[in-house]
Order: structure tokens, then sequence, then C-alpha cells
């Protein structure tokens, strides 16, 4: 029997160039091991949005290559690419006109499964995000809330039983209690499922409470990476070293505040 | 009044059933065209502004000009296709449009989580760019429906049945109970359309599969009440049927079998000759079918290209607008000289005089003639900077105006155009000093105006004849059938028979039936 590949996703020296010579992303390198969440953190307009989005090929690479599952993504059908990988958006995305069991069911249906097998997995997926079936399937996107839908987000991400998972601001426009929520119940789905997940953010205390590596950006191009720990520990230059203030911050202010 | 409803009340089905035929058409294949032309703009934006700008400018050519242009497009075709052809590029601007914006209106993240989810061109289009925009396009199609059937009305005027029929019909007879016929059911009509468009789409958005169903079957069955009744024969004017029955057995039935389509233009005098020719030719046992309301020149046209087969035109206007000559001839030697040119051009055959004349000529008051010491054009000169002249759209652009006002120098009058039938009422109340009349028209002497002379013999002489189509002519027995009416209506017949209509609110049909008697009796 073979081992599948421990790493999932591999991106090298991999730029996009928009017209007029702007450079969104100037040569990132990226790994993502299986099972594990790498999160890609930066402030605004630093790429790291248009490289997830290379991934599932929704831009087209500039130069360099992605593998994914030791394949070249140029070589592979995006729509077939896109199904095999789940994709949670900013914002949610979901769909208007279909019911939360109709948003779930999209990408089951698009790979042809069978009535009864949509309909299972629909059911378990509402369960695993803690959204009950009789209550939620029938529902439309616009009869939720901010947190519910972002849960209908995630069971249509995984309903396809993904390898990986793309977030972009899964949770950026929730309340903090809500996203802390979800942060928690997220983490334990993925120990639960097993998939692996490539998450952008903004929100360094985000990126280093989810994730299990965490690779900074800036101006397209990666200046540090590495594990939480080692962020704090020894960070790069300046920028990161500012990105990880606020948290910081914040913490020491409450626990000032407990003394 | 009530022998004026049930005349109009028998009309309905034909007319009705003409209007949905035409208009439905019309939309579908209007749909049919500019729903995948948006669909192929709205993803490229610079063919959208074209194709917007192209179908923009078609929506500003007013649609009674668009309907007149299709009759020379097809080759002089009248009836249904030019009326079709006008009334479908006229519904395509609003769904197109409509299809356009509301597919570059879908939500853009919407959009890419359809792309992102890995569903291919087609999969975002029917699932999700299609359903999302399809209020707008509703909507569209709506404006479209209201419109296409409101314009359906005019393609009465290129020989096309339609509600329109009642209108001008109306309008030119004053018989206001059939322009309210008309507009009462064009405007049902629009209604009914609209309203079931918007509920079956309520029903897709909100998946009533019943209500959907509900919707299609009374759609069918509007359909199916306006269209099926005018298919049996059984339908047809029970008034008119009785009149024919009763005389079928005194006419030698020589054109049994054959179907003779009748014209007529715009006005009380052909709508009764029309209604008297039909008396005559069913009597004879042919199967008539009418194509009331042409345009002039398209009356012609039409018999030209073997669209109608007979009608009844004026020499002088063949002569001017037909045969484009210039100075106007002496009576007999234009008569002969156009039957001689019809026949060798076109195959036309004239069949003869009526008996009475049509002209032009220039009217007044008999006070205010009397008031401006005023007999003849001649006398308007000096006085033209004052006065104000009404007359129908046509007669300003055509040589007896032209040339009168060349001759006698009335250049400094003011011009009013307006509709035939209100210019002797604008002349009597002093609206306008003078009005372009028909000389046969029963309201010159009703209202005590007086013609004007024409000592440099400006105004050509417009006798009435009868035209048959090449075809019409070869028929045998159609020109015997017509032939007792040459010669035999003379200006006092033909102007007593127009003022029932137009002054004692009988029907055209009525006034055939008396104006048949008046024949006998000579």
């Amino acid at each position: 029997m073979i081992e599948p590949p421990t790493t999932v996703l591999e991106a090298r020296q991999v730029t996009k160039t928009y017209p007029g010579d702007i450079r969104a992303v100037a040569g990132v390198d990226l790994s993502l091991e299986r099972g594990q969440l790498l999160a890609l953190a930066g402030s605004s307009g630093c790429g790291k949005t248009t490289m997830l989005k290379l991934i599932n090929r929704l831009e087209e690479t500039s130069g360099g290559s992605i593998l994914y599952e030791g394949q070249d993504i140029a070589t592979l059908d995006p729509v077939v690419l896109r199904r095999s990988m789940g994709w949670v958006m900013q914002g949610d995305g979901l769909f208007p006109h279909y019911t939360v069991a109709g948003n779930v069911a999209i990408v089951p249906r698009l790979l042809g499964w069978d009535e009864a097998a949509v309909t299972a997995r629909v059911r378990e997926m509402l369960e695993l995000v803690r959204l009950d079936y009789a209550e939620f399937a029938g529902r439309y996107p616009d009869a939720l809330s901010g947190g519910q839908r972002q849960r209908v987000g995630f069971a249509r991400a995984l309903a396809g039983k993904p390898d990986l998972l793309l977030m972009d601001e899964p949770f950026g426009a929730l309340d903090p209690i809500t996203r802390d929520g979800l942060q928690q119940d997220f983490m334990a789905l993925q120990t639960q499922l097993g998939f692996s997940t490539l998450m952008v953010t903004h929100d360094m205390a985000e990126a280093l409470i989810m994730a299990d590596r965490v690779a900074v950006m800036r101006d397209g191009l990666i200046v540090q990476s590495g594990t939480p720990g080692e962020l704090l520990k020894s960070p790069a230059d300046d920028y990161v070293a500012a990105l990880l203030e606020t948290p910081r911050r914040q913490m020491r202010r409450i626990a000032e505040l407990e003394a | 009044m009530s022998e004026n409803f049930a005349e109009r009340w028998a009309e309905l089905p034909n007319l009705l059933s003409g209007h949905v035929l035409l208009s439905l058409a019309a939309i579908i294949v209007g749909m049919a065209i500019s729903v995948p032309l948006g669909i192929y703009a709205a993803s490229r934006p610079r063919l959208a502004g074209s194709v917007l700008n192209i179908a923009g400018v078609i929506q500003t050519i007013p649609g009674l000009a668009l309907l007149a242009l299709m009759v020379p497009l097809l080759g002089g075709m009248i009836g249904y296709w030019p009326a079709f052809l006008a009334l479908m590029l006229y519904s395509i601007l609003p769904i197109l449009r409509n299809t356009i914006v509301g597919l570059q209106g879908v939500d853009a993240g919407v959009r890419e989580a359809a792309r992102g989810l890995g569903m291919t061109a087609s999969q975002r289009l029917w699932r999700v760019e299609l359903p999302l925009s399809l209020p707008v396009i509703v909507a569209g199609l709506r404006t479209s429906v209201v419109w296409v059937v409101g314009s359906a009305t005019l393609a009465t005027l290129v020989g096309a049945s339609s509600l329109g029929n009642y209108i001008f019909a109306g309008l030119q007879t004053r018989n206001w109970l059939s322009v309210l016929f008309g507009c009462v059911f064009a405007a049902g009509l629009a209604i009914v359309f609209d309203q079931m468009i918007r509920l079956l789409e309520l029903a897709a958005r909100t998946r009533r599969r019943g209500l959907a169903g509900g919707v299609g079957v009374a759609l069918a069955l509007v359909v199916g009440l306006s269209v099926v009744p005018a298919m049996i024969p059984a339908s047809s004017p029970a008034a008119v049927s009785a009149t024919s029955e009763s005389r079928a057995s005194t006419g030698p039935a020589t054109l049994a079998g054959q179907t003779i389509r009748i014209g007529a233009k715009a006005f009380t005098e052909q709508y009764i000759l029309a209604a008297l020719m039909q008396d005559v030719l069913e009597d004879a046992g042919a199967t008539v079918e009418r194509r009331d309301n042409l345009g002039s020149t398209i009356a012609f046209d039409a018999l030209r290209s073997g669209e109608i087969d007979v009608y009844v035109d004026y020499t002088g206007t063949i002569w001017a607008t037909v045969m484009q000559r210039e100075h106007a001839a002496e009576r007999h030697l234009m008569l002969a000289e156009m039957t001689a040119w019809l026949h060798q051009r076109d195959g036309i055959l004239t069949l003869g005089r009526l008996g009475f004349e049509n002209a032009y000529g220039f009217a007044m008051t008999r006070a205010r003639a009397a008031e401006l010491g005023v007999t003849s054009l001649a006398d308007l000169g000096p006085l033209a900077g004052e006065l104000t002249i009404g007359g129908d759209p046509e007669v300003f652009a055509r040589s007896e105006w032209i040339g009168a006002r060349d001759t006698y120098g009335l250049g400094a009058m003011q011009t009013r155009a307006m509709d035939s039938t209100f210019m002797y009422g604008a002349v009597r109340d002093g609206q306008v000093d003078l009005i372009s009349a028909y000389t046969t028209d029963g309201r010159i002497a009703a209202y005590d105006l007086v013609l004007l002379d024409d000592p440099a013999h400006i105004l050509p002489p417009y006798d009435a004849v009868i035209l048959l189509s090449p075809r019409a002519a070869a028929l045998p027995g159609l020109a015997e059938a017509l032939g007792p009416l040459v010669g035999a209506i003379d200006g006092d017949a033909m102007r007593g028979a127009n003022r029932r209509v137009d002054l004692d609110h009988q029907t055209p049909i009525q006034a055939a039936a008396w104006l048949a008697d008046q024949i006998g009796d000579q």
C-alpha cells in the first residue's frame, strides 16, 4: 500500500501580475501538510486573497507552479479541481434562491451522487455544523442569522468530502461571541474529519489561535512562516512584530484588569 | 344603437383573434431573439452597448412609421407579415435591456461562489444567473407585452386584422361605440396578459406548481377563446349572412367557390362602397374577405401585388401619386390614359366610373365667405397671411395643395393638419377659416359650407373607379357581377349614404343597404 504524500499543497515561486504591471503576488512559496491548518495572514492588499484564488484557479498564475496532491494544477480541468476543494468565501456566498439543504447539496449534486446519498449527506453535514435539520433544511438564507449562514457555508464547502478547504476571512463578518463559538466548532470539525485547511485572515489573534502554521504576507511576498510559537518568540521584522503586538496588548490589558 | 352594438359584437371574434395571434407571435419570436442575445451580450460590455443602441433606435421609430416601413421592405406585401415583423422588432428592446441589466446585476459574491464551487458556465447560467435575474427579465417582458398589444391596434393600417379596426373605422365614421370597443378590448387584453405573466413569475419564484398550472390553463383558455370562435364559420356576422341568404337565390352564382378580397381605405365612403361590393359579390356566390383601413398608397400596392382583388380609388389620386403626373388633365383624357397605363404596367383592370366624383376642394362656411367677400381660390391670395387652413395630414404633401398654394399665392396661410373626421367641425366652429374638404362629404351641405371655385383648374378630377387586380381581372364573372355598379352612383346618392353614417350614426352596412336600394330604384 502506497502512503499518500504528506504534503497536500505546495506553491513554488508563484507570481500574479495584473495589466499595468501590478504585482499582487511576487514569488510565493507555501506548503501545507495533511490535516493541518495553515493561516495566510497580513493586512489588506498584501495579496493573500489573490494567492488563495490562484489555488482553485479562480485566477490564473503568471508564473511559478502550484502542486495539489502532487499534481500541477495547471494540468487539471479547473471545474474538476474546484469540485475537489472546499471553498468558503468572504461574506457567505450562499445562493439566495436555494434553501439551506439546496445550498449544502450543490457540490454532491455536481459530483453526480444519487439523491438518497445527497439527502443523507446534507443531513449529516447540518448535524456536524450543529444546525437542526428539521428546523433549518427548508429555510432560505435570508431567514438565517450571520452565524447560521456561515455554518451553512462550512457545511456546503465540506459536503463534497474535499481533502483541502480554502477559506477567505470566514469569520470576518461575525460578532465576537459568535466568532469564538464558530472557531471552536470549526477546529473540532477539522480534528474529526481530518481535512487540510488554508485560511486567509487579517486577524492575527485568529491565526495564532487556530493555525498549526502561520505565513505572514506583505506586498505579495511571504515575510515569515512558522508555528505560532516561533512567530511569537522571534518575529522576523518590525511588520510581523507590529501585527503580533495588537493581540499581545489586548491580552496584557485584560490580565491587568483581572488582577 | 343596439344594432350598432350587435354589428360590433359580431366583428369581435375575427378582430380579437387577429389581435391575439399577431401580438402573441410577435412577443414569442421577439423573446426567442432577445433573451439569447441578451445572455450573449451581458458578459460582453461593448457588444451590449451596441445592441442596446440599435434596439433603442428601433424603439424610437414611431410604431405607425415602423409598420408602414415594413410594407415596402416586404415588396408591397400587406397584412399579417409586415405587422408581425414590425411588432416583433418593437418587442425586442425591453426584453433585451432587462436581460442584460438583470444578468449584470447578479451579486458578484454569488457569481464567484458559483465558480468556486465548480459549476460550469452553463450550470452557472441556468442554476444561478437566470433564476436570480428572472424578476428583472419578466419585468421587461411585461413592458413588451403592454407595448405590443397596444401597438397591434396600428396593424389595421397595413391590412392586418386587429382591434384597431374598431378604432380607425370608428374614428372615420364618428362611431364612438366602435372606438370604445377597440379601446376596451385592447386594454383588457393587455391587462390580462400582463397579470398572467406576473402570476407565472410568482409561481416560478415560489415554486408553486399549482399556481403555475392554473395560470397556464387560464392563459390557454383566453387564447383559445379569442382564437377558436373565429375559425368556426357559423360565427360570421348574423345580420350579413341573413341578408345574403335572402338574396342568394336571385343572383347567378357564377363566383361560387371563389374567395374575393375587398380593400378599403380609411374613410366612410370607402367602408360603404366595400360593404356594397361585398353584398353584390356574396350574392354572386363568392366568399368575401375584407381588408379595411388601408393607407392610401398601401391599398394600391396591395392590389398590384394581389394581396387584395378589388377596391375603389379615384382618378386624380392615381394620376398624382402612382403615375407621378404634375399637371392635371381633362377628365375623359385622364381616365383613358390612366386605364391604359395601369393595364400596361401592372395588369390592373379599371372597371369604370361609379358615377360620382370625390375631389379635393377647399370649403368655407357660407357666412365667413360672405364676410371676406370670397367666392374663388383666386380671392384668397391677398388675405392669405390672416387665414388658417385645416386639412388631413396627407393633403399638405399632395400636388393639389402645393399647386393651389403656388398658383394662388397661399404660401402665407397657416396650415393645421388633423384627422379628416374633425376638420368639418373645426371650420364650422371657426377654429380654422377653411378646410380641404372631400366633395362628397355629407357635412358640406349639413354645415352650410361652400366650395371655392378653382379658375386655374389646378385641382384634378377625382372620379371614383373600381380597380381589379390582375388575378381578379382574369376571374370569369367578377367584372360582370360588379358591372351594374358602374355609372350607378351619382354624387347625391354618395353624399346621402355618407351622411347617413357621418351624421345619422348608421353603420356602413346600413348605409350600403340604403345605397343598394337607390341603385335598384333607378
